[in-house]
């Protein structure tokens, strides 16, 4: 092999030292400062207002600065995915380079040791053995070790003597792992809802139903692949007035075959193939039933929905209710208005129990109301988000992973018999990597059992 | 006759209002018999509240609505002292030491004397709005509020790491009753991590709920963009460990700032900001 040139030492170099620093928590504690930081400046300013509003309050410096920066969208702007971005990268870097070192110390030989080692363990106890019974306490300090520690590994002629080791907790190493990677899982779970979900609105009137939404972002329509259609809907208050529950009685039809029903309250969303109904607002809205008489003798009624029209064609008439007033004097009110060629359009308050006359060109007509009723309409917030189970994997796998991560340690108890300058030794030793307190009484636990077997001279 | 919950709970605040004046006694006269009463009316104040929460939630079920007392401004602030005064007696009873208590329980009572005296918190019993009614309501408020109490207690010991490391030298002073920094280090870590998983634990709830009730995990609004700056400022406390020269001071630092942010959480946007999560605010 050629020996490296001086470049590409350099440039070896170079590389090396920027992905220790991709790797380092340094960067990462920079991060989450900058993160928690640069986070505030999205609560403090509204967001998602129309530009127009910050030039209007801010004035046209601080404007540039909000346009530039996107501080009107902060947590969705350039600088914001950056930084975020910049955090993946950090821990994807980080778990690439602590990755080898966490694989030896996962298969590392914890039998492979020698009773000096064993020594230098941060516990650890030793007994001389004398006499012609030892081989006789030998066995029975093994089977009391072997007792109290559990399950055991066992190697001969280590270093002129048997050891035994009782391991807990090596798969803890793994922990960080499933802690750092959740990060990265919920983004990925996140950017799946972003491309393959969508969210939209539904207005439904009682009775209404659709097969398509609007989606929030695009604008665009989005076919259901079904019809849903809203039954009824029902508001109830507490007596203070305070709302008490929102709810939708709502179908679900397959090609105009019932195949669901089911309400919809807050807290109570409907699933059906994939995507949420969620009750998210509702509007009351009247609508007036009116008759009108023509002095030809013709009369029809129409059922007018606030700010919606009717026409009569027969009479080359058109109204619409403009305002409506559900008492006025104990009746209900509405304001019409009509047109037609003939005439300029007109409008005058029509109360329940008293017609109205109106005349247009060279017609009369009488206009009665004969009811008005507030029909309800449903908002339903819709939504398709495949990704949000991966969201759910990456939270568990944080919880999971910080449990791990802080509160389950890797534990080795080490019980060595063997003879050292013509005496029989025992050595126990231990060692773990958190919660030396908890340790420490589980072994000097297993110290006083040995002590008592080896007490026991006869 | 049973006393109303809204006796005892009253009665709760001037318990412990006794009570972090005895530990604060205790902590500058050093005399044993104050401390262990200090733990003592700590220990009654615990369980008259806990009678008091019991009551309220009896009470909740007598006028029809019937609901955990844990929906409103009030309620969460009864809890908040509640869950901080059970955490201290944890800590004392596991690290034999009563000077942390000079440091934690005023936390407790200036919870219970601003739900207690201030006007703006209102201490009726109110019934569930819509939004509240779910069964993610109880898990979502004692999970957070186990976090933001363990911060409290986190906080208290690090001003006590702060104090005690200015006074390096100096003997037979108050800061000397303290525990040495290398405890209090330790302290304030295990705190933040028992903390920091309950946060974590109360932010996964918050978004499961969102998501059941208005169809998104997660939508920046202001109280959980500022429960994620806490996250972001403990969890750089947490690996502010393994950076050379942050241990110890600036990790007491980060405890502190910390607190402000669980503060500015719980309070500062219900009042300053507005948003989704305004049910706490009154």
């Amino acid at each position: 092999m050629e020996a490296p040139s001086p470049q590409n030492k350099e440039k070896a170099g170079k590389e090396k030292a920027v992905w220790d620093f991709l790797s380092s928590v340094r960067l990462a504690v920079f991060l989450l400062i900058t993160l928690a930081i640069t986070s505030i400046a999205g609560t403090l300013l509204p967001q998602g207002e129309p530009l127009q509003f910050y030039l209007e309050r801010y004035g046209p410096n601080v404007f540039q600065i909000i346009k530039w920066l996107h501080l009107y969208d902060t947590y969705h702007s350039w600088w914001f995915l950056l930084l975020l971005t910049v955090f993946s990268i950090n821990l994807i870097v980080c778990t690439l380079k602590r990755f080898p070192t966490t694989l030896k110390l996962y298969r590392r030989d914890s039998l492979s040791m020698d009773p000096e080692r064993l020594e230098r363990m941060p516990f650890k106890k030793r007994w001389e053995v004398g006499g012609d019974r030892a081989a006789g306490k030998m066995e029975a300090c093994a089977a009391v070790f072997r007792e109290m520690a559990g399950r055991l590994q066992e190697r001969n002629d280590l270093g002129g003597g048997r050891i035994f080791l009782s391991e807990r907790g090596r798969w803890s190493y793994w922990g960080l792992y499933g802690l750092h990677s959740s990060i990265l899982v919920i983004f990925i779970g996140a950017l799946v809802g972003l491309f393959f979900g969508f969210k939209g609105h539904l207005m439904l009137f009682e009775g209404a139903s659709a097969n398509r939404i609007l989606n929030q972002k695009t604008g665009k329509d989005i076919p259901l692949g079904f019809t849903v259609r809203c039954n009824d809907f029902f508001v109830e208050f507490y007596d203070s007035g305070a709302p008490k529950e929102f709810r939708s009685e709502v179908t679900i039809l397959e090609q105009g075959r019932e195949v669901l029903n089911q309400a919809i309250r807050v807290n109570e969303p409907l699933s059906y193939s994939g995507i949420t109904f969620y009750q998210a607002t509702y509007q009351a809205v009247p609508e007036v039933i009116v008759k009108i008489a023509a002095s030809d003798g013709r009369q029809r009624s129409f059922s007018v929905p606030a700010f919606e029209r009717v026409s009569w064609p027969e009479e080359r008439l058109t109204l619409g209710v403009m305002q409506y007033m559900p008492s006025v004097h104990g009746a209900p009110a509405a304001r019409v208005w009509v047109g037609d060629e003939r005439g300029p359009q007109e409008a005058f308050w029509v109360l329940k129990g008293q017609d109205k006359e109106i005349k247009r060109g060279n017609g009369e007509f009488t206009l009665t109301l004969v009811d008005a009723q507030e029909r309800y309409m449903t908002g339903l917030q819709v939504k398709k988000d495949p990704g949000v189970w991966i969201v759910w994997i990456g939270c568990t796998s944080l919880i999971l992973g910080f449990i791990v991560v802080f509160w389950v340690p890797h534990r080795r108890v080490w019980f060595w018999v063997g003879s050292h300058g013509g005496k029989t030794v025992i050595l126990l030793s231990g060692q773990t990597n958190k919660n030396r307190m908890q340790f420490e009484k589980d072994f000097s636990r297993i110290q006083d059992a040995l002590d008592r077997c080896l007490g026991e001279r006869s | 006759m049973i006393p109303s919950s809204s006796y005892l709970l009253s009665l709760t605040t001037f318990v412990y209002l006794g009570a972090a004046v005895l530990y604060i006694l205790h902590w500058i006269f050093r005399v044993e018999k104050v401390g262990v009463l200090a733990t003592v009316v700590t220990v009654a104040g615990c369980a008259i509240q806990t009678a008091g929460i019991g009551m309220r939630w009896i009470e909740s079920y007598q006028m029809g609505y019937g609901h955990a007392p844990l929906s409103n401004l009030y309620e969460s602030l009864v809890f908040f002292s509640w869950v901080i005064i059970v955490v201290y007696l944890v800590l004392e009873w596991r690290v034999k030491n009563k000077v942390i208590g000079a440091f934690s329980t005023p936390f407790a009572s200036l919870s219970m004397a601003y739900a207690s005296f201030s006007k703006d918190v209102q201490d009726e019993i109110q019934p569930l709005i819509p939004a509240l009614q779910s069964n993610w309501l109880i898990a979502h408020v004692v999970t957070c509020f186990l976090g933001y109490a363990a911060f409290a207690v986190a906080c208290g010991l690090g001003i006590m790491y702060l104090l005690k490391g200015k006074s390096s030298g100096n003997s037979g002073g108050l800061l000397d009753a303290l525990p040495d920094l290398r405890v209090l280090d330790e302290l304030v870590h295990q705190t933040i991590i028992f903390g920091f998983l309950w946060l974590s634990v109360g932010i996964i709830t918050g978004a499961v709920w969102a998501n059941e009730a208005w169809g998104t995990y997660w939508s920046w609004d202001p109280k959980e963009t500022w429960s994620l700056i806490t996250w972001f400022v403990y969890a750089t406390a947490l690996h502010a460990r393994f950076v050379r020269g942050w241990a110890g001071r600036k990790i007491a630092f980060l405890s502190i700032v910390g607190f402000i942010s669980v503060i500015f959480t719980y309070f500062g946007v219900n009042f300053l900001l507005s948003g989704l999560h305004s049910y706490g605010s009154n």
